[in-house]
């Protein structure tokens, strides 16, 4: 019998009993649903990361630490030696004690210097300034981090070029209205003062001053930024002298948790990440850092692909059950079609075929409704979320055609063993009334 | 032709065995109308069932045109009832809910017969039992008598050799049963067909040209046939 006959055949057998076709394919279709769902969250989320790892890093840019040789003991307090993580706390700025790390120090900041294709090493400057203020307001508590061209901003006013004044600074959006600016544009142009504290030290007591900076622009929230949000961007020379001035004296002035490399070209960055752990260093590019947060979300998706699996499942047994009560009932139908000749193999592929059509069914049921919901939902997602315009669930064509497909096949493994029932059938039982 | 020889099947095993039929052997010549009659469990359904290949006695031979079809493989079974004979049922088998059309064409779709050719051959068939403007119904919707008129055209849709019909008539009332009848038996004086019917009615019977009484499995008369072999 031709292909196209049986099925078209198995098609018109459904259709006469739709209630039981849908209701079998529904089954399918939760889990068809789920696994739709859970694919495009994951596409969703991994474009995610992508995007803010790319706007928050640059793929020339490494992120050096240095850990301890052995991370399992912890250092001796040795009171002026490179080694120790403690004395962070005054004039870092940084972690206080950070088990397993140790400090980068000049020296070491040289050492990367020297390595092949580096352009710039940069250490983490982060001092500790006591508050910010403009003319005739309050003085705020703030925070101030490096400006970096690779991080990319949204400005609500204002615009960097790419380059910041060692005199200029960028404000926060939330920062230009609480210090009393009617509008972000307002804020351009004027001039805030930030102020810090030397730190105590044996020679000299605490001394504080202000610095001044003119506002070159005032960034907006943005969905991608991670890094220095909410705070203040200054320029490396502005923030180094900064440092110097909070730092300088203390035990850990110019000892640094954390320094950037800049590389030549993009495609140099992983030779470089190589140098840099033979001499002891530890590097993360931002492949590295997107890799962890891709673990991350495919952690999250295996769980959710879990549970479809679960539902696809459970409906595997919908389908057998539902195909042998269709054998059942049509054991004349089946045993008339032999006595005309329709051979084993031929039977097996009617019933094939159907287990095919309901998988086909509710494989589309469930993964249609689920892109329908997604597109439908992916608005409120992101409002609710504070994404801006990034969408969470991101559908793929072929992710869609592979859930489909892949439930097709599935059925067809399920529809297995009443095909089988169906091609033994013996045509002289089947046909024998009473 | 159509030649049994010394065919004999038993069912269960043992103690329990069951000698449907014992030893039976006769021949059809060609263009042959035959009854096979005999009371219920004399054997007559499993002689019908071997004669076409779906049943398998194990022993002897059922040569139809120069072949046993008993040592066919499956597959070729399956060909020869799908290319040369058909059936005719007492309960008559309709697909309920499939329209006439498609009832008549499945025989046709089992033979593998390309599409193009199906619409006349069907059209056809069902102009012979007049059931041509029925094309569309569903088969639920016909009478008794209409579903074993459809179940005729499904028969003779293929044009085969060999029609072997059990009952035919049994549900049907006299009248209705006198039709289909009619049909049956122009059909199979016009291909040069051969049927072999299967029934308690002497009155069908008696328009055959051939009778076989069969009784606990074995032959008891044969009239019109070759008596090659037949045990008296």
């Amino acid at each position: 019998m031709n292909t196209l006959d049986i099925f078209r055949r198995a098609g018109r057998s459904l259709k006469q009993a739709k209630a039981r076709t849908i209701l079998t394919s529904l089954a399918i279709g939760v889990g068809a649903f789920t696994i739709t769902i859970s694919l495009a969250g994951g596409q969703g989320g991994r474009d995610y990361a992508d995007a803010i790892v790319n706007s928050n890093t640059d793929v020339r840019e490494l992120l050096v630490t240095k850990e301890n040789e052995d991370a399992d003991t912890i250092p001796e307090f040795e009171p002026n030696g490179a080694g120790s993580a403690r004395a962070a706390a005054g004039g870092g700025g940084g972690g206080g004690f950070t088990r397993g790390l140790q400090f980068i120090s000049l020296d070491d900041v040289e050492k990367m210097a020297d390595i092949n294709n580096v352009t710039a090493v940069t250490p983490s400057f982060s001092p500790a300034v006591d508050y910010i203020t403009t003319e005739g307001q309050k003085k705020y508590q703030a925070t101030v981090s490096p400006f970096s061209p690779s991080v990319s901003l949204t400005f609500a006013a204002g615009s960097t070029n790419g380059n910041l004044e060692n005199n200029q600074i960028i404000l926060a959006e939330n920062f230009a209205t609480t210090l009393g600016f009617t509008n972000p544009a307002d804020a351009i142009g004027k001039t805030v003062q930030i102020g810090a504290t030397k730190q105590r030290t044996v020679f000299s007591g605490a001394v504080a001053q202000e610095f001044s900076y003119e506002v070159a622009a005032v960034s907006s929230e943005s969905g991608l930024a991670f890094r220095s949000q909410g705070s203040l961007l200054l320029n490396e020379t502005a923030i180094s002298q900064l440092y110097t001035f909070v730092s300088e004296g203390t035990s850990g002035y110019n000892r640094f948790l954390a320094a950037s490399v800049i590389v030549a070209e993009p495609d140099q960055a992983e030779v470089v990440k190589a140098t840099l752990e033979e001499q002891g260093f530890t590097a993360q590019t931002s492949a590295d850092v997107l890799g962890t947060v891709n673990t991350f979300i495919n952690v999250l998706l295996g769980v959710l692909l879990g549970f479809g699996a679960l539902a696809v499942i459970t409906s595997i047994f919908g389908i057998v059950n539902t195909q042998y009560i269709s054998v059942l009932e049509r054991t004349q139908q089946i045993g008339l079609m032999k006595a005309l000749g329709m051979s084993q193999a031929d039977v097996g592929k009617l019933f094939t075929f159907e287990a095919a059509w309901i998988g086909f069914l509710g494989g589309t049921i469930g993964a249609g409704l689920a892109v329908i919901g997604g597109i439908i939902a992916n608005p409120a997602i992101s409002r609710a979320l504070d994404l801006g315009d990034i969408s969470l669930l991101i559908f793929s064509p072929l992710q869609v055609l592979a859930v489909i497909v892949g439930l097709v096949l599935i059925s067809i493994v399920a529809g297995i063993l009443p095909a089988r029932k169906a091609s033994k059938l013996d045509p002289i039982e089947a046909l024998r009334t009473e | 032709m159509i030649q049994v020889n010394n065919i004999t099947k038993t069912y269960g095993r043992k103690q329990n065995a069951f000698v449907a039929i014992d030893s039976i052997s006769f021949t059809i010549p060609d263009a042959t109308t035959v009854a096979i009659l005999g009371k219920s469990g004399s054997g007559k359904s499993t002689l019908m069932h071997a004669m076409s290949g779906l049943d398998r006695p194990e022993v002897g031979e059922v040569i139809i045109d120069g072949s046993d079809i008993l040592k066919l493989k499956p597959k070729a079974v399956d060909r020869f009832r799908a290319t040369k004979m058909s059936f005719i049922f007492q309960s008559f088998f309709v697909q309920p809910n499939e329209s006439c059309f498609d009832n008549v064409s499945m025989p046709l779709e089992i033979a593998n017969v390309p599409r193009a050719q199906r619409k006349q051959k069907v059209e056809a068939a069902l102009a012979a039992v007049e059931l041509l403007d029925k094309k569309k119904s569903r088969a639920r919707d016909l009478s008794g008598g209409q579903k074993q008129r459809l179940a005729i055209a499904r028969a003779i849709v293929n044009e085969p050799e060999i029609i072997f019909a059990d009952e035919p008539t049994g549900n049907l009332d006299s009248v209705t049963g006198g039709v289909v009848e009619d049909f049956l038996f122009n059909y199979v004086k016009e291909r040069g067909a051969t049927l072999i019917v299967v029934t308690h009615d002497e009155e069908l019977a008696s328009k055959c040209d051939g009778r076989i009484d069969i009784k606990d499995g074995k032959i008891s008369s044969i009239k019109g046939l070759d008596k090659k072999g037949a045990k008296q």
